[in-house]
């Protein structure tokens, strides 16, 4: 073996990571989706507060200006990550590195062999590894930053260091449980997607009251709750209710709930073209059908990719201007990268020229402050999701090649093509569809985004493709296991 | 020197390429009628809404805890 491969960094580690085992015996349709609910609801019951914050972290300082906000409010809702939390990071560690990982393998970066057991292994071992660096590395430049207080002392760094790694290690192993074919699809997408559902039924029907002003008045999480609920509250006139249960900027309003609604209708559309390929089997005579190709041939998976990549850009933003800087107008690094203005005493603004790569906080703000974000913002969305998407139908075993060898398999061919080309015809089509599929979700996504969703737009977007992907593979296993099933029964569902 | 200039037009040529593909692309997809479309919206709507209420439900359920612990 010639040179030095990346993966073997991992061997040492190997024995020591816990792992999931393969399950011995196939899991049944039902337990499946027990399975894939329940680790995805473990994942949102495990949202607990962190231990350990200073105590002047809290209510307290916030009204003060040197308090350090969240930087990174606009890309908590794609990776399932709530801000003072155990899980303050989410799923994105396990995201993305598996995305990266795949991603470095399909450039020939880090040599893998995939037909060789020990390679298999070992990449599964290195990519779990690089998920649980990531969440110390991450843990670390949250704690010194002072996001979660300034002065703190070293048992508070440390109990604050063991909660979120110890989270973070939780979390690649629920992801594990459900890769490991105890579930659906990958755990990482099933769980965003029913954490978008959750966050999604929070901000429209959520009956919490959250204190908004010093007078002690509440309001309802919910929108739709909140606009009924100021309809009848006495310190607030009806049209004045109405008002601000549409615009009201703190907590979410009925506008950008029916943008998301809007936004996911389009998803749901998109998702249902099609391109059918007419094809026959080479076996019987006269069998004919239609292998169809999507539109959205990589799913959710490209605008996850773009942003994992704002993420990284994010972060090492805030190591440069916060941790190494301390946020100071005169610094260097803050001239060069701009730094941070708090807003609503709970978020973070990057400045310009950070503020290029960030989602404005309204279409007004958009236009009046950052005029150059939208053409920078889609100019990066649309470039990296449609070579993520060119690259990743390349590699990941749903290439034109993949399938054309899977229909020599099954004795499939395409109507008027010899076998020979069948690839050559599934190369014209293939890459056409998974990048244009991607460019219109990027697109789709700036327009969220620019609006002012706060993240919420690409998260509903995520979120929606993942809930198709899964009832695409819910429906199929459905199927094959004969529509055997005693949960179906119980519900009384017809299928889908 | 032209063949530079020949690269430079090819770059600026690729995007305009890719709208053209994929316009043609999307004209010649099978879009889902409107009966096909709202049936499929009903049927992921109810199941994301569903899911989304009980994992809200649970959500619920830190109000209490963060009471007892913080």
């Amino acid at each position: 073996m010639a040179g030095f491969r990346l993966i073997e960094l991992a061997k040492p580690f190997a024995p020591l990571l816990p792992e999931v085992e393969l399950p011995y015996e196939k899991i049944g349709f039902d337990d499946k989706v027990v399975y894939t609910i329940c680790a995805a609801l473990i994942y949102v019951f495990g949202q607990f507060p962190l231990a350990g914050l200073a105590k002047n972290s809290g209510l307290e300082e916030q009204g003060s200006a040197g308090a350090v906000l969240d930087p990174i409010y606009f890309v908590r809702g794609v990776f399932a990550a709530e801000p003072k939390t155990l899980l303050e990071f989410g799923i994105f560690p396990v995201v993305s590195s598996a995305l990266i990982m795949q991603v470095l393998a399909g450039l020939k970066l880090v040599r893998v062999n995939f037909k060789v057991r020990q390679d298999r292994e070992l990449f599964q071992t290195s990519t779990k590894l690089f998920a649980i660096l990531q969440y110390v590395v991450l843990a670390n430049v949250f704690i010194f930053s002072g996001y979660y207080g300034t002065a703190l002392s070293v048992f508070q760094i440390v109990l604050l260091n063991l909660q979120l790694a110890a989270a973070g290690l939780f979390v690649t192993l629920l992801v594990e449980v459900i890769d490991k074919g105890y579930g659906f699809a990958s755990g990482a997408m099933a769980i965003t997607t029913i954490n978008i559902a959750t966050n999604f039924a929070a901000d429209v029907l959520g009956v919490n009251q959250i204190l908004v002003d010093s007078e002690g008045h509440r309001e309802a999480q919910g929108a739709v709750i909140n606009l009924f609920q100021s309809l009848r509250s006495s310190h607030k006139t009806i049209v004045g209710g109405i008002v601000g249960a549409f615009n009201r900027d703190y907590l979410p309003n009925l506008t950008t709930s029916l943008l998301v609604i809007a936004l996911a209708g389009a998803v749901c559309l998109l998702n249902n073209f099609r391109f059918e390929l007419p094809i026959r089997s080479t076996r019987a005579r006269g069998v004919n059908n239609v292998y169809p190709i999507r539109l959205l041939y990589v799913g959710g998976l490209s605008v996850l990719f773009s942003y994992v990549l704002l993420f990284y850009i994010h972060i090492l933003a805030f190591i440069l201007v916060q941790v190494v800087a301390r946020n100071d107008p005169s610094s260097l690094l803050y001239k060069i990268i701009g730094g941070y203005a708090s807003s609503n005493n709970l978020l973070y603004v990057p400045q310009f020229p950070l503020s290029l790569l960030t989602p404005p906080k309204s279409f007004i703000e958009c236009l009046t402050r950052q005029p150059f974000t939208p053409f920078v913002f889609s100019a990066f969305m649309i470039v990296t999701g449609i070579w993520f998407a060119g690259l990743w139908q390349a590699i990941s075993g749903a290439s034109a090649r993949d399938i054309s060898v899977q229909f020599k398999d099954q004795g499939i061919t395409l109507t008027g093509h010899r076998e020979q080309g069948i690839t050559k015809e599934l190369e014209k089509i293939v890459p056409v569809a998974s990048t244009t599929g991607a460019g219109i979700l990027a697109i789709l996504v700036v327009v969220g985004e620019l609006l002012g969703l706060k993240g919420k737009g690409a998260s509903i977007i995520v979120g929606v493709s993942g809930a198709f992907s899964l009832l695409e593979l819910i429906t199929a296993e459905f199927q094959q296991s004969g529509g055997q099933s005693a949960l179906t029964q119980v519900l009384g569902v017809t299928g889908a | 020197m032209a063949k530079n200039n020949n690269q430079l037009e090819r770059l600026a040529e690729a995007p305009v390429e890719f709208i053209k593909d994929g316009t043609a692309f999307i004209q010649k997809c099978k879009k889902p009628g409107n009966k096909d479309f709202l049936k499929i919206v009903r049927a992921v709507g109810i199941g994301f809404v569903a899911v989304g209420i009980i994992g809200y439900a649970i959500k619920l359920l830190h109000i209490p805890i963060r009471y007892l612990i913080v």
